[in-house]
């Protein structure tokens, strides 16, 4: 959690360590923003106001950053807009000081069980994009030709080689994907944020 | 320079008329009368001369005519004076006409006759600067001497002369000149004060004359004719002379209870019945001859009429000094009363005492009370008592003048604020003679700068108030903040209590911070509570770092939430200065709340307040807010400092106004001037004095 007032920090960080979580606390979010990165799940209680980046300031670099932390935001006082920009930018909630404890701990609860799903997602798609990785550049062209739902012939014909040739490709990528149907290679290329190929030469799909 | 023309001319038209249009009417109607008036006083006066001739002397005793004509020309403009007298010359000639007198004889009379007139008058005009009257000492010797003696002495020369050219009579040219001289004269003291006297302001003045006054006349004009009477009629002509003062008393009556008038109109009745008896042949002026006895008559009379004139003039002159000397008191009292002005005097070696009554009536002293210093002291208040005490001593010792201020405590407790001027005054020997003084009641003056001072007050406070509502967002954060902790920190508890494990230490702890953070709460609420109450303008030694600190820890939030950073720059040893706390708040948070919002058009990254407080050379502190905002209005920084000058859209303009007002009655000075980027404001105090420093020590 940061926030710049130490007495809120005590009695959070307190508040916390009762409902079972782990607490850190940080003075600001320069103090946050410098230490090393936690890999688990991570629900980050925020204040709005602060000396130095304040909290929307922190949200904004963190999502630039790419991490994963869920974020709770508690204000002195909240306005309409700050709440909103906040919620938009993905915040969990948004609670006003003083706040009711288990309007709190639901938050926080909340934010760690978004924060489980998306890195469990996260891992999905590293592993699978570790599959992709192995592809070699034409195993990978005749994947996102097939994603697309195109057959042996017409890859062939796209990309001016033998059916057959195709065929050993398709044959490969299953193997290094480590799947059986299609559909399951569809999943895996979708975790992995692998789009279908572009249809160059409009060749009829039927 | 005032010349024979403008004195004579101007001065008799002043008396009458202002302007031309009264003056042209002077000259068609009134010059009309006069004229006539004339013509019938010569003629008649001559005729009365006539009657009053002792045969078989040929001079009259008393020649009325020359006073007539005297009389007229002291009463009207000197630029009338030819109508005057071309009105008298017919009348002159009607009446000497019938009495066998050759016509050049005539003619030459009325030559030496006009010249006596024009003699007189003429000096007169010149000399009394105003109407002429009988109620002044020096006008009546002016008159006396130019116009009874002089006028008949150089005309006597001339008439005396065309007597002896004419061969008319039988007289040598001295006999002829002391004979008209002396009838003359006579003439002249008798009726011309009577005429000027009683024609001259009309009649108006009988009708305010009470009734008491006129039996009075009444009695005195019958004591007067009986007296006479007996006098001249009754006793025989061998009676003791030494009877002759007996109207005197009668004469002197006249003269101080009816002034000029009254001796005038008595020399009058004396006068002729004097002449008259005399010319039948009764009292003390019949046994020699005609000429003896006309001399004796004149001479009589002349020493009577003199000192009664002057003795009436004295008597309407001391009157007429008396009242103006009472309309002057009351004039005065008039002015003391409005300007609640008192007088008072403490004369030593009279041993008496004096002081106007609304004096008596504010220090509540009888009305005869006699004063003292001490009397006086009893009534000032107990506390500013050895303070006038001192300065009254000061200025006895000193011989100066003292001045004070100081308070009454009446016996209904009620104060007055009084200040009090007075000296002493010493005789010839450097002996105390005398305390005068005066005082004034300032009372009404002193309750309004009260009243103003505690408007002041209430404007500055209620600007505070105002400060506090423009805060109210910040200050809900800043007391939010330790409330969020306590209530975080009883939920905590109460979940280590349900989980049934609790940690004694950590529990100590736990509600270590949960007193801090109230008793922090508490000091917040406190603090605004000072802010905002009625302050009692109590002054202690302030530092103004400590100032600085604590109003920056007020806007907390309020620079968090605008994204502004505050630096500061505080020097170490500040001298402390004397004032009010939280005046100095607010005028720091009144500065660095404008300093704030002259920042809203400044990028983020450089919206930066830079607070300083640095010693003096000349023995001040100063404090400085400097902001990197849109600056002070280029043509005159000082606008900022006036009322209702405000660049904010809902801002009335005070702000500043008041902030000055406050650095001000701290005798700092408040400044303002553009910087690089921004602008500066810095005010100055001064620092507590060392001898202060020590008392507080």
């Amino acid at each position: 959690m940061v926030d710049d007032d130490q007495s809120v920090r005590r009695g959070l960080g307190r508040l916390f360590k009762s409902a079972g979580y782990a607490a850190e606390t940080f003075a600001s979010a320069e103090d946050y923003l410098a230490r090393e990165i936690f890999e688990g799940p991570i629900c980050l209680v925020l204040d709005v106001r602060m000396p130095g980046l304040n909290g929307l300031g922190l949200q904004e670099t963190l999502e630039k950053r790419g991490a994963c932390e869920q974020i709770v935001f508690i204000t002195g006082h909240g306005d309409v807009s700050t709440a909103t920009q906040a919620m938009k930018s993905g915040a969990i909630d948004f609670l006003t000081k003083p706040f009711d404890d288990v309007e709190l701990i639901e938050a926080v609860k909340l934010a760690f069980e978004r924060a489980k799903e998306q890195l469990h997602k996260r891992g999905e798609r590293r592993e699978a994009r570790g599959r992709i990785e192995k592809l070699t550049p034409r195993e990978f062209e005749v994947l996102r030709f097939v994603i697309m739902g195109l057959l042996n012939k017409q890859i062939a014909a796209e990309l001016h080689t033998a059916e057959k040739t195709i065929k050993v490709h398709r044959g490969r990528v299953m193997q290094k994907l480590r799947v059986t149907s299609v559909p399951d290679l569809v999943r895996v290329s979708q975790r992995a944020g692998v789009s279908p190929a572009h249809n160059p030469h409009k060749t009829k799909i039927n | 320079m005032k010349t024979l023309a403008t004195a004579l001319g101007l001065t008799g038209l002043d008396s009458r008329s202002k302007t031309q249009r009264t003056d042209a009417q002077f000259f068609e109607w009134r010059v009309v009368g006069i004229a006539l008036c004339v013509f019938v006083g010569y003629y008649l006066g001559a005729k009365i001369g006539f009657a009053l001739t002792l045969r078989p002397h040929p001079v009259s005793v008393l020649w009325p005519p020359n006073s007539i004509l005297l009389a007229a020309l002291l009463l009207t403009p000197v630029r009338v004076w030819w109508v005057i007298l071309l009105a008298a010359f017919p009348a002159h000639l009607a009446a000497q006409l019938q009495s066998n007198v050759p016509p050049a004889m005539i003619l030459c009379w009325f030559i030496s006759n006009s010249c006596e007139a024009l003699i007189g008058a003429g000096c007169v005009r010149y000399l009394i600067d105003r109407p002429v009257r009988f109620d002044r000492l020096g006008n009546v010797g002016i008159f006396i001497f130019f116009a009874a003696f002089l006028g008949p002495f150089l005309s006597s020369f001339v008439d005396a002369a065309f007597v002896a050219i004419n061969h008319f009579g039988g007289d040598s040219y001295w006999q002829v000149w002391r004979i008209r001289f002396t009838s003359n004269i006579l003439a002249a003291l008798t009726l011309v004060p009577l005429i000027v006297t009683w024609v001259a302001d009309g009649i108006a003045w009988l009708w305010k004359i009470r009734q008491a006054r006129f039996l009075e006349a009444a009695l005195l004009l019958i004591a007067l004719l009986s007296v006479n009477t007996i006098v001249f009629y009754k006793l025989g002509s061998s009676a003791d002379s030494a009877l002759l003062c007996l109207p005197v008393p009668f004469l002197i009556w006249a003269a101080v209870r009816f002034g000029s008038r009254g001796a005038s109109a008595a020399i009058c009745t004396l006068t002729f019945l004097a002449i008259w008896s005399a010319g039948h042949g009764y009292g003390p002026f019949s046994t020699r001859s005609a000429e003896e006895n006309a001399l004796s008559i004149q001479m009589f009379l002349i020493v009577m009429s003199v000192p009664l004139l002057l003795l009436a003039a004295v008597i309407e002159e001391r009157g007429k000094g008396a009242m103006t000397l009472r309309e002057r008191e009351d004039r005065i009292s008039l002015a003391a009363e409005s300007a609640n002005l008192v007088f008072w005097s403490i004369n030593f070696e009279r041993k008496e005492s004096w002081m106007s009554d609304k004096g008596r009536a504010i220090f509540n002293f009888g009305p005869d009370e006699p004063l003292s210093r001490e009397l006086f002291l009893s009534r000032v208040h107990p506390e500013d008592r050895d303070a006038v005490d001192e300065a009254i001593e000061h200025a006895r010792v000193e011989s100066q003048t003292f001045e004070i201020e100081y308070r009454l405590l009446r016996p209904d407790g009620d104060i007055r604020w009084l200040i009090s001027r007075g000296r002493y005054l010493r005789n010839d020997r450097g002996g105390i003679r005398e305390l005068i003084g005066v005082a004034i009641d300032i009372t009404a003056q002193v309750k309004a700068d009260l009243q103003l001072g505690l408007q002041r007050e209430e404007m500055v406070r209620m600007s505070r108030v105002s400060s506090m509502g423009e805060l109210t967002a910040s200050l809900a954060h800043e007391l939010n903040q330790p409330l969020t902790a306590i209530a975080s920190n009883a939920a905590a508890g109460r979940r280590l209590l349900a989980q049934g494990s609790p940690d004694p230490k950590m529990f100590e702890e736990l509600l270590a911070d949960v007193a801090m953070d109230a008793r922090r709460a508490g000091d917040i609420i406190h603090g605004i509570h000072h802010f905002v109450r009625k302050g009692e303008g109590t002054r202690c030694r302030v530092n103004l770092n400590e100032i600085v600190r604590e109003v920056l820890r007020l806007l907390h939030s309020d620079l968090l939430g605008r994204g502004t950073a505050v630096e500061t720059e505080l020097a170490p040893n500040l001298p402390s200065v004397d004032a009010d706390p939280v005046q100095l708040q607010q005028v720091l948070l009144n500065l660095l709340m404008n300093s704030l919002e002259a920042m809203n058009d400044t990028s983020a990254a450089s919206r930066r307040v830079v607070i300083s407080t640095t010693c003096e050379p000349n023995s001040s502190v100063a404090v400085s807010v400097r902001d990197y905002g849109s600056g002070l209005p280029a043509d005159d920084a000082d606008k900022v400092f006036t009322h209702f000058y405000s660049t904010k859209p809902n801002g009335m303009g005070m702000g500043l106004t008041i902030v000055r007002s406050i650095v001000e009655a701290h005798g700092g000075k408040l400044r303002a001037e553009n910087v690089d980027e921004g602008a500066r404001f810095f005010f100055t105090l001064p620092v507590t004095r060392k001898s202060e420093t020590r008392e507080v020590a």
